[in-house]
């Protein structure tokens, strides 16, 4: 397997050193840029699979950054923020990144999130080309209606039938928001009374097997008071 | 025995009898002197037992004989008629007389009914009523000697008709004056009970009090004077209808007494209990027209004048005292406008004045409008700016804690990968990632706490159905309720409540109470979470008792950092309420914590879309 090269930008040297450790721990090979400028330059002179930009940094913030490196390459970018506000994470994923972590983070959620993008990136990348029908992609979420299997990064992913109804209905309309009466008289076939409690349960279950962070997930959102969704990405 | 006394004396029948019996009473009263004056006789003899006492009937009798004697001087020899007295009378050495015996003597004999004169002194009988000297502007003249005696048949035939009257109306007085006597006992009853209730002892008006205190005194002009115009007609009959039996005008004018002296008694009482209960109120000159009338004249030049509340800032000072000369001026100008119409040509000369004068108070006032206008944007900017600067701070002071933070836990992850560490420092760098992650959870907790109050939050107002929002709550914190133990009791409604929100800040509200109640609940305990719909609102609450004694208030929970059980050691950052709070507000709703024992309520209101 080949080692995968990440470049970690930080303007804060040591939260920069303790990833640089954290990573390389992991096994990757890490590069590390003190500013947005730097970053520029080190993607020109490495060959990087992944990068790692703090927001807050002098020269060139994290943002333009992003820009900047979306003009030329397409690889994996993770934003590390000390915002928090849901405003700056959307922000910051339609600037081009693929992920958006807040400090202070989890490390051991920073390096699942780290995995989850390079797996994409180096194994599943030429997989956009195989576009099956019976395939539906949602980020690193893939569908496969034939084998009935969920795969999250590539590794397929053990639902119940209910559960894979549920992700099946909610990912082919990916973006819609479902009410849990919705759900249960599509998934369940049954007439739907007071099923609150129980689809909120279901997805809660699966968010836990196809989220990094089931607390703050990135794909199957509640909306509060309303319904349940998949993220469009 | 005090208190029975007092209800019965307290008792609306016992007032009510008590105020009919003075109306009986005084009305009967008044029949019953009308009566007396029908009957002509002299009221004198109730008090005087015998006739040759009486000052109004004897003496004056006795005195008009005396005018009679002196006529007869003057009139000489004429003699009037219908004598009833005996004389003798010698002046000039003419001697007159109407009686056979005319000795000094025989006159002097008459000892309840004798009057001499004899060159300018004068006896009276042993026994005559002395009173009838009181009154003598008879002439004194030295040549006159003059006896005056009532013969004794006469004087008997008096006296027994004065003991008739006397046994005719001596009933009727005592009668009279009992009534008047029980009449003035019960009005001092009434004067007593006036105003209170058997139940308690506050005092109680009547509506009939509402009436101001000079109507209701002035109310017994018209009223006495009513009585005294009917009573003075009636009464009048009496000289023509002086017979011992009645006519039936007399009886007609008895019932027209009766009728009229109840009436009045009926108002003046009325009025009088009106009066004395406003008296034991110590309203009855507050509560009068002219009181009130003053008290607003009062108030509104007090009002004109008084600057104390405009002494603060210097402007409205300056806008006070102007305003004070322009009604002080006006006043003079308007005045002297009145002066001046007796002087045609000087007439146009306030109005001229009034003119400048407005035109002096309309610039200056606009003037200072503009300073007030100036310093209330500059405050308002200023405070804008300092909104500003705090919202900055904010977001700076939260950037500068997460950087060390982000260091702090990353570091200490890679700490604890260390193979070679000790047993011990094994033990300490765990307690370095549990505490450093409880100082994540209260640094984020903070500045979500921060930016809510300072109004810096991003917000997504949608419809939400506030009965599935709560629904999904529990569901998401399912493993939280079976893990403390607790039973949560739900009472939602049938139909979805939609009101206006942000449904991920809404979420985070109920998740922290849930969680506070999870937290603190006394174990084997049920958590009561329930949703209403009430007057246009939908009304979520959430019960729980708790497991130690909450010896703070609602507000003080409530207070940053306020934690339930005061010891500091859990989990948690102790800003979950103050975060449902403040929350709750953003989002538009209304939030109230109500400890009542070992309940703890929190109550969560929105308006319905």
């Amino acid at each position: 397997m080949e080692q995968a090269r990440i470049l970690v930008v930080d303007d804060d040297k040591e939260i920069a050193n303790a990833i640089d450790k954290l990573l390389t721990m992991e096994g990757y090979e890490v590069i590390k840029a003190y500013n947005g400028m730097e970053a520029l330059d080190a993607l020109v002179a490495n060959n990087v699979q992944l990068i790692i930009l703090d927001v807050m940094m002098p020269k060139l913030d994290g943002l333009s950054t992003t820009l900047k490196i979306r003009e030329k390459k397409n690889i994996p970018i993770i934003i590390l923020s000390a915002k928090s506000e849901d405003s700056d994470k959307i922000l910051g994923l339609s600037m081009g990144a693929d992920d958006y972590v807040t400090k202070p983070f989890n490390p051991q959620e920073l390096v699942a999130r780290v995995k989850s993008q390079l797996r994409r990136y180096m194994y599943l990348g030429d997989m956009g080309n195989i576009n099956h029908s019976s395939q539906i992609v949602v980020g690193s979420i893939c569908l496969n209606k034939d084998a009935k299997e969920l795969l999250v990064d590539g590794e397929p992913v053990k639902l119940t039938p209910t559960e894979y109804k549920i992700m099946e209905l909610l990912m082919t309309h990916a973006g819609v928001v479902f009410s849990a009466e919705q759900i249960y008289e599509r998934v369940w076939q049954e007439p739907a009374y007071s099923v609150e409690n129980t689809v909120m349960v279901h997805i809660r279950r699966i968010r836990e097997k196809i989220e990094i962070n089931p607390k703050e997930p990135k794909y199957l959102k509640v909306v509060w008071g309303i319904g349940y969704k998949i993220e469009k990405y | 025995m005090d208190i029975k006394l007092r209800n019965i004396s307290r008792n609306k029948i016992s007032k009510f009898i008590a105020f009919i019996l003075v109306v009986l009473l005084i009305a009967s009263s008044m029949v019953q002197l009308l009566y007396i004056a029908y009957t002509g006789i002299n009221p004198e003899s109730i008090i005087v037992k015998k006739y040759k006492d009486s000052k109004t009937k004897f003496a004056y009798e006795f005195n008009y004989a005396i005018q009679q004697a002196y006529e007869i001087i003057s009139n000489f020899p004429r003699v009037p008629d219908n004598i009833e007295f005996l004389y003798y009378i010698k002046t000039d050495g003419i001697e007159t007389t109407n009686s056979k015996t005319y000795t000094k003597e025989f006159f002097s004999s008459h000892k309840d009914a004798f009057y001499a004169y004899e060159n300018g002194t004068i006896t009276i009988g042993k026994n005559t009523n002395p009173s009838i000297l009181e009154w003598n502007p008879y002439p004194k003249f030295d040549d006159l000697i003059m006896y005056i005696a009532f013969p004794d048949d006469y004087m008997q035939e008096q006296q027994r008709i004065w003991e008739a009257g006397r046994d005719k109306i001596l009933p009727l007085a005592i009668s009279i004056t009992s009534s008047l006597l029980v009449s003035l006992v019960l009005i001092i009853y009434l004067i007593a009970v006036t105003g209170r209730n058997p139940d308690d002892d506050e005092l109680h008006f009547s509506r009939f009090d509402n009436v101001y205190s000079e109507f209701l005194i002035l109310a017994y002009i018209p009223t006495i004077a009513l009585w005294c115009y009917v009573m003075s007609r009636l009464s009048y009959y009496s000289r023509y209808y002086n017979t011992l039996s009645l006519s039936s005008t007399q009886i007609y004018n008895f019932i027209i007494t009766g009728l009229v002296t109840a009436f009045v008694t009926i108002i003046s009482g009325i009025l009088l209990l009106s009066i004395v209960r406003k008296i034991k109120g110590k309203i009855l000159i507050k509560h009068s027209l002219s009181y009130k009338i003053l008290y607003t004249i009062n108030d509104f030049i007090k009002s004109l004048f008084d600057g104390r509340r405009f002494g603060v800032n210097p402007l409205t000072k300056t806008l006070h005292k102007r305003q004070v000369i322009f009604i002080v001026v006006s006043f003079i100008l308007v005045f002297l406008t009145f002066l001046f119409i007796m002087v045609p040509p000087f007439m146009v000369i306030p109005p001229i004045l009034e003119v400048v004068l407005i035109y002096w108070y309309v610039k200056y006032n606009n003037e200072t409008y503009e300073e007030i206008n100036k310093g209330f944007n500059e405050s308002l900017e200023e405070q804008m700016k300092s909104e500003r600067m705090k919202i900055e701070l904010i977001t700076n002071v939260s950037h500068d804690l997460k950087t060390p933070l982000t260091s702090i836990i990353s570091y200490v992850d890679l700490l604890s990968k260390e193979e070679d560490l000790s047993e011990t420092a094994r033990d300490y760098v765990n307690i370095l990632v549990e505490k450093s992650n409880r100082l994540k959870n209260i640094v984020s907790d903070l500045f979500d706490l921060a930016k809510s109050t300072s109004g810096d939050i991003n917000l997504d107002f949608e419809n939400i159905d506030m009965k599935k929002l709560i629904e999904q709550t529990l569901g998401d914190m399912e493993d939280n309720i079976v893990n403390s133990g607790l039973q949560i009791k739900t009472y939602l409604p049938d139909s979805p409540l939609f009101i206006r929100s942000d449904g991920k800040k809404l979420y985070r509200v109920f998740q922290n109470i849930i969680d506070n109640a999870l937290k603190y609940s006394l174990q084997g305990t049920r958590v009561f979470v329930e949703l209403e719909e009430k007057d246009g609102k939908a009304i979520a609450t959430i019960k729980n008792i708790s497991g130690y004694e909450m010896d703070f208030t609602a507000e003080e929970i409530l207070q940053r950092f306020n934690r339930g059980d005061k010891s500091r050691t859990t989990d948690g950052s102790g800003l979950g309420l103050s975060i449902a709070e403040s929350f709750t507000k953003v989002c538009g709703g209304k939030f109230k914590i109500d400890i009542d024992g070992d309940m703890f309520k929190v109550m969560i209101s929105f308006d319905l879309v």
